[in-house]
């Protein structure tokens, strides 16, 4: 009896102990933000051409379920072919070849805090004395939680 | 073929061994462990479960204890992965077998390895490689799960995992064992080969391990590095393949009273990464190259080479029993991948710097350590008062940065008295404290970036370290009681932990090639404190018994890498920050464990583990923690027949495991998806040439069911987890007879079998 007792005391003070933190708090967010090139006046896509000595102007749509975080450019040369782009359409990639003065571009995009969607724009100046060839173009974007979506787009310098 | 050849020859080698002295050798092989006659052998086994039992009934923590059988039965591809069968014990793994320990959710650096009586020091902190440990050399292995940092020190938050070597062979005996693996999954075979011998007050005991794989395979023939598909061919994962090789040998003096053994070791190992998924993002390789062969190990990879040289030894006079570990550690790793600029670096290497384009990066790492502890008994009190230290110094090397080189000493005292109360209840209490310092040192990156100072830009070598210096210390308790009536046993213990944060911690500064992102330390983060409460109930009767282990854990400050909303756009080449942090955590969770024998030779078990963490404070409030664990149970079926038969000591074994999804994730995560599994074991063991040979037959993932891990180091890329694999091994003991011992064991073996 004495036996009983003592392991029910046990059982009841582990029903106490599995119960007592479960504070019923909103969900956690675990939706990834979401960056739109598909619209029309987005730029670039996969495959643009853009030329050297010459401004664009990038544009994307960004989304987000909470609010948006961080927003990231990269322009890296792609003369090895060693990288790929995460679009499914295949550019046609010039030969390989070593690069000598390739162009690069890490550029912070502020977005202002507090937005579920924001119209990214920003210009772009590429040099006119930089190696022509296939780049890519990264965009990262994260939300607020640090979610974070990568999209790589294969482009071409002239 | 060729592997086939390469398991071939051993066993030639064995049979001829075997046969040349089958007239003089001993009827058992287990000579080692137990003396020959094997009536006497029975009786060894039920001291060594009563040992167990007591342990279990005088320890307040959780305590599991698996020796050789264990492991031979479920043999996976790294130690820490064969006890991953055990309730409240999961991986990380790489794949190919590698793994990391995580013990109730909680790894890394939070959980201690002990390996021969000493700490083992590697690069803890990272997932992308596994512990050097040889499972061939471990004879048993205790895990603690829960608090133990009053007798380990710093980091035993998580729990021990205790491996130790074989005992000291009986005297006047000379032998050993020859163990020969094969797996189908990534075409592995390995041979472990250990002789030892002993005259009268020294032996020596020495071990060579030897295992070759190929590329693993996964039952998919498309893998998403996160968007980007990856065909694979032949379903193989690009470059996983590998060698392992390990060297032993141990060598002492064994007394009456005194005992000392020295114990000498090198494990070195050389793996692939998957090639397509390293750097700063997903990758093209040139698949021609890398599918050529699946047994090459090209670029990216990394070696490994573990050295250990320790010294135990124990003293016993006056009541007082005195032991003494003193180690050296040399872990040398290496990362080799093509130079790839990111960020500022020069789009060619420079010819002018002196490190090789391909060395990405490298840790050297010395290690010195000293534990002292005395044990006495003061009427019913057993007390033990002890000390540990350990200096270390840190080298880095290679193109990339990441942590930078460190000396750190360390030093820590304690006192525990266990108190028996009467022959029912024990009680313990333990305080500890410890002294740490840290000493970092600075490091300016070889290339220059281009930082904007208002409106003109400059271009400078960034210092991505500063020299750092800092102390620690921490006073840490832990009380706890044993009561044992009949058949019924209560644990429960509660203590506080401490962790110093180590240099990854506060000094990292650079690109994580693995998960694509930018880590960076804090400076200033404080040493990590758990309370953690454990709780254990059983009961056993002759046919069944059960187990119930739950816990309750809680950190003030707990150090965790948290994924920013920010990006690098320096070094990191616009990769997403990772900021080390600390907040509040709240853990709780546990263990059941039931087993039943349903008649003589069918014995059934049900295993399940639970897991809850969740932050509580800080930039991820709400969220849980990173590599939780989702809920698992494991029904598990063993027939052994009667011990009558020839297929004594036989087993078939049928294991179920069942895992439920886990939608509990902290960013970068992905929600998993539950999954079941099967695997079945069996063995048998068989006389030839008088010679006692185990053979273990395994099928891990039976119906190669496509799954992913939450916990594997490649989820983040959905790569899915190993197909089917069949394990063969095969155990050849052998003995060779001194001159002086043949005469009576041929007079035994005579009187046995008249």
């Amino acid at each position: 009896m004495k036996k009983l007792s003592l392991l029910s005391l046990c059982l009841a003070l582990m029903l106490v102990l599995s119960n007592c933190s479960k504070d019923n708090t909103e969900p956690i967010d675990t939706i990834y933000p979401e960056i739109n090139t598909a619209t029309s006046d987005a730029f670039p896509k996969q495959c643009s051409v853009v030329k050297r000595g010459e401004k664009f102007i990038f544009k994307a749509l960004l989304s987000d379920n909470v609010q948006l975080g961080s927003l990231n450019l990269d322009i890296h040369h792609n003369f090895d072919h060693h990288t790929h782009s995460t679009e499914l359409e295949e550019c046609n990639l010039a030969q390989v070849k070593q690069p000598v003065k390739p162009f690069l571009l890490i550029k912070n995009i502020t977005i202002p805090s507090g937005q579920k969607t924001y119209q990214a724009s920003a210009e772009i100046q590429i040099p006119a004395d930089i190696d022509p060839g296939d780049y890519h173009f990264m965009i990262r974007l994260t939300d607020k939680e640090g979610w974070q979506t990568i999209k790589g787009l294969s482009i071409k310098i002239e | 073929m060729k592997s086939f050849y390469v398991l071939l020859f051993p066993l030639l080698l064995i049979f001829q061994t075997g046969f040349g002295q089958a007239k003089n050798s001993l009827p058992d092989s287990t000579l080692k462990t137990t003396p020959p006659p094997s009536t006497h052998q029975l009786k060894e086994v039920v001291i060594k479960d009563k040992r167990l039992q007591l342990r279990q009934k005088e320890e307040s923590l959780n305590v599991i204890t698996i020796g050789s059988d264990f492991i031979q039965r479920n043999l996976s591809g790294s130690l820490m992965k064969t006890l991953e069968r055990l309730p409240g014990i999961k991986t990380i793994g790489i794949g190919s077998g590698q793994s990391k320990p995580l013990i109730r959710g909680l790894g890394f650096n939070r959980v201690v390895v002990i390996d021969k009586g000493v700490k083992h020091e590697g690069q803890q902190w990272g997932a992308d490689h596994g512990l050097e440990i040889d499972q061939f050399a471990a004879a048993e292995v205790e895990l603690i799960k829960g608090a133990a940092s009053f007798i380990y020190g710093s980091d035993a938050i998580g729990g021990v995992i205790d491996v130790k070597p074989a005992n000291a062979p009986q005297k006047n005996t000379l032998g050993g064992s020859i163990d020969l693996i094969g797996k189908s999954n990534n075409n592995l075979y390995g041979s472990s080969v250990n002789v030892f011998g002993r005259k009268e007050d020294w032996f020596f005991d020495s071990r060579i391990t030897y295992q070759n794989y190929g590329d693993y395979s996964v039952p998919t023939d498309t893998v998403f590095v996160y968007d980007y598909a990856v065909r694979l061919h032949n379903r193989n994962l690009r470059n996983t393949a590998g060698q392992e090789t390990g060297l032993h040998l141990n060598t002492g003096y064994v007394k009456e009273g005194f005992r000392s053994v020295f114990y000498l070791s090198n494990i070195y190992s050389k793996s692939g990464f998957f090639a397509n998924a390293h750097g700063l993002e997903p990758r093209r390789v040139n698949t021609e190259m890398h599918d050529a062969s699946a047994r090459d190990v090209q670029m990216p990879n990394q070696q490994v080479n573990h050295f250990k040289l320790i010294n135990r030894s124990n003293y016993q006079a006056k009541g007082h029993k005195l032991e003494m570990e003193l180690g050296y550690q040399r872990n040398f790793r290496q990362e080799f991948s093509q130079y790839v600029n990111h960020g500022y670096m020069p789009p060619v290497y420079p010819d002018y710097l002196s490190i090789s384009p391909e060395l990405e990066r490298e840790f050297d790492k010395r290690v010195y350590s000293m534990n002292l502890r005395d044990m006495i008994n003061v009427g019913n009190h057993q007390l033990t008062t002890g000390f540990n230290s350990e200096y270390q110094d840190n080298a880095i090397n290679g193109w990339t940065f990441l942590v930078p080189s460190f000396k750190q000493a360390s030093a820590g005292v304690f006192v525990y008295d266990k108190y028996k109360i009467n022959e029912q209840v024990l009680l313990h209490g333990a305080l500890r404290y410890d002294y740490g310092q840290i000493r970092m040192f600075k490091y300016t990156d070889w290339f220059d970036s281009e930082l904007t100072a208002g409106e003109t830009i400059i271009s400078e070598k960034l210092i991505r370290a500063n020299d750092l210096n800092r102390s620690f210390n921490s006073l840490v308790w832990s009380a706890g009681i044993n009561y044992n009536v009949h058949n019924f046993l209560l644990k429960a213990n509660i203590g506080k932990s401490f962790r110093m944060p180590i240099a990854k911690e506060l000094g990292a500064n650079g690109v994580n090639y693995h998960y694509f992102s930018y880590e960076k330390g804090d400076a200033t983060l404080s040493p990590e404190q758990s309370y953690q409460l454990d709780l254990s109930l059983g009961w056993n009767e002759d046919r069944w018994s059960v187990l119930i282990s739950p816990f309750y854990n809680y950190f003030p400050n707990y150090i965790y890498l948290n994924p920013t909303a920010n990006h690098d756009f320096y070094y990191g080449a616009g990769n997403q920050i990772f900021q080390y942090a600390q907040s509040k955590v709240l853990r709780y969770g546990g263990e059941f464990q039931l087993k039943y024998k349903v008649t003589e030779n069918l014995s059934t078990e049900l295993l399940g583990e639970y897991l809850f963490a969740k932050q509580v404070s800080g930039d991820k409030k709400g969220y849980t923690l990173p590599f939780s664990p989702p809920a698992s149970a494991l029904a598990n079926l063993t027939w052994s027949p009667e011990s009558e038969s020839f297929f004594k000591h036989s087993y078939f074994s049928i294991d179920y495991r069942i895992t439920a999804k886990q939608n509990n994730i902290v960013p970068p995560e992905k929600k998993t998806p539950g999954y079941g599994l099967i695997n079945i074991q069996a063995g048998i063991k068989f006389g030839l040439c008088r010679q006692q040979l185990t053979l273990s037959l395994q099928a891990q993932n039976l119906l190669n069911t496509k799954y992913l891990n939450h916990t594997s180091f490649y989820r983040l890329i959905e790569l899915p987890e190993a197909g089917r694999n069949i394990i063969m091994s095969l155990k050849v003991p052998f003995n060779i007879p001194l001159n002086k011992q043949k005469k009576e064991i041929n007079n035994e073996l005579s009187n046995k079998y008249n």
